[in-house]
């Protein structure tokens, strides 16, 4: 390697290229140089640094951060660890919590969401109103219509199929859960109910969910609910 | 070669929305490719007159922002595969789009289609230098009010001023008995004040607020008003088709009534 030491900026401060094969006093050496020549540039500078391209002892970082804080201007506030396995485990642990927390915790609206109007929520959440066409909601976890569901519902925003949309009066246009969509039938809207049909059967509670890759929508009961 | 015309009045509620439906699906019937756009962000209705509300899951304002392709935000029709509609976003405003990311757009259009139609928002404002910025001819739409020639009066003054190569009428919701009893202005008063070529003249008819609300354009259909929008789909394609007897033939029942009310 013709540089043994490379330092690149990031998001938080600097990461630093290591040779992997160079005597650990000698990179030192390097390490320092380095930072010396740009100091200009780095001086008095908070940063957290990140280490790449060589295996450090807990012990060989710190001596590296003293070399660094003891003989320029520089301030590191940190070490960073520069793992990428590290990383994408943390990754996954937070998003499971949160897919897991979106489906858990839930939170109210009370109100009528009229046409175009878009309630987007992390977690599930319970509706206190009707949704009106043109309307949309949006929730990483569950929806619960306590009203008349009758635009757009997007369950398990995050690509969860398991999540559920559940409403008293069931008429959407389009519900979503989790990377399927099912729409309504084609059928004349409400507005040209004929007169005589007054006494209309009373809404029925519903719920939608996905069931070999389709939405089914199907009036709630115990079983089914237990089911979910 | 296709054409690119939008439907406008400047007034609300005279009927763009109904003659975009109905003159895009007559055309569909003539076998031509047709593409409806509705370009009324924020205030939809298109999709609605057309029945397809329950199949938008992308819409102009995706395409322009590049959310989506174009063919993922078209809806083909149900009942013509040669129709499809472009439908406007809901959550969104006028301001989300400009007039040159219109003209790209429409201009990615017309390798697909022989005829574009925009349906314009009410208004002068941004959404109709939006619906007109693409455009090769209007269709102007008013009613027989003097509110509504007033501002199809400005109207025309403005696509005059935007280049718009060609300007034809449409005079909707004539009401012949009104007409008849000198209530109402009629077709030629009308011509008379704006001074442009008239396509087409469609009666106020019952039949229309029952096909709007159920999502199925009447056109070519037995009534008049269905007609009415047949004959301007053929004049659009420039056939010389002679205007609509508009005359209301009385029925044997409205005879009766008429001689008991002379008694």
């Amino acid at each position: 390697m013709s540089n043994p030491v490379m330092l690149k900026s990031n998001k938080y401060g600097i990461n630093l290229i290591l040779d992997s094969s160079m005597d650990f006093e000698e990179l030192l050496d390097c390490i320092l140089k380095r930072f010396k020549d740009s100091e200009g540039f780095f001086k008095n500078a908070k940063m957290a640094v990140s280490f790449e391209g060589r295996k450090l002892t807990q012990e060989e970082e710190f001596r590296i951060v003293e070399t660094i804080t003891d003989n320029t201007s520089v301030n590191i506030i940190c070490i960073l660890d520069n793992d990428a396995l590290k990383e994408e485990l943390i990754r996954q642990k937070i998003e499971r919590f949160e897919e897991e927390q979106a489906g858990r915790t839930g939170e109210f609206y009370k109100g009528t969401l009229r046409s175009g109007q878009v309630l987007d929520c992390e977690t599930s959440v319970i509706i206190l109103g009707d949704i009106n066409p043109g309307a949309k909601v949006i929730s990483k976890g569950n929806i619960v219509v306590l009203g008349a569901l009758k635009g757009n519902a997007y369950a398990g925003a995050n690509g969860n199929e398991q999540a559920f949309v559940a409403a008293l009066d069931m008429d959407p246009i389009q519900i979503k859960i989790g990377d399927i969509i099912g729409r309504s039938a084609d059928k004349a809207p409400l507005a040209v109910k004929k007169r005589g049909r007054k006494q209309q059967a009373a809404p029925e509670p519903q719920v939608a969910i996905v069931k070999d890759g389709n939405i089914y929508i199907e009036p709630i009961t115990k079983g089914l609910l237990n089911s979910i | 070669m296709s054409e690119v015309i939008v439907i406008t009045s400047g007034k609300g509620g005279v009927g763009k929305t109904t003659t975009t439906a109905n003159v895009g699906t007559g055309l569909a019937q003539l076998n031509k490719k047709v593409v409806l756009i509705d370009t009324d962000i924020g205030l939809r209705n298109l999709d609605v007159v057309m029945g397809l509300e329950n199949r938008i899951v992308y819409n102009l304002v995706d395409v322009i922002e590049g959310n989506c392709r174009m063919k993922q935000a078209l809806i083909k029709d149900k009942r013509y595969p040669n129709l499809s509609l472009l439908p406007s976003a809901q959550t969104r405003d006028k301001s989300a789009v400009s007039p040159e990311q219109m003209i790209k757009l429409i201009d990615e259009l017309r390798e697909e289609f022989d005829y574009i139609l925009l349906d314009c928002p009410a208004g002068i404002e941004q959404g109709f230098k939006n619906a007109i910025a693409g455009a090769d001819r209007a269709l102007v739409v008013t009613t027989p009010e003097v509110s509504a020639i007033r501002d199809a009066d400005r109207i025309i003054g403005l696509l005059g001023a935007h280049e718009v190569k060609q300007t034809e009428l449409i005079v909707n919701r004539l009401r012949m008995d009104m007409v008849k009893r000198g209530d109402m202005m009629n077709i030629n008063d009308v011509t008379d004040i704006l001074a442009i070529d008239l396509i087409g003249a469609v009666p106020d008819d019952e039949q229309i607020v029952i096909s709007t609300n159920q999502g199925e354009p009447l056109v070519g259909s037995d009534c008049l008003a269905g007609k009415a929008f047949e004959n301007i789909c053929h004049r659009i394609l420039g056939e010389e088709v002679p205007f609509l007897d508009l005359e209301i033939k009385s029925s044997v029942w409205g005879k009766l009534k008429e001689i008991f009310k002379k008694n």
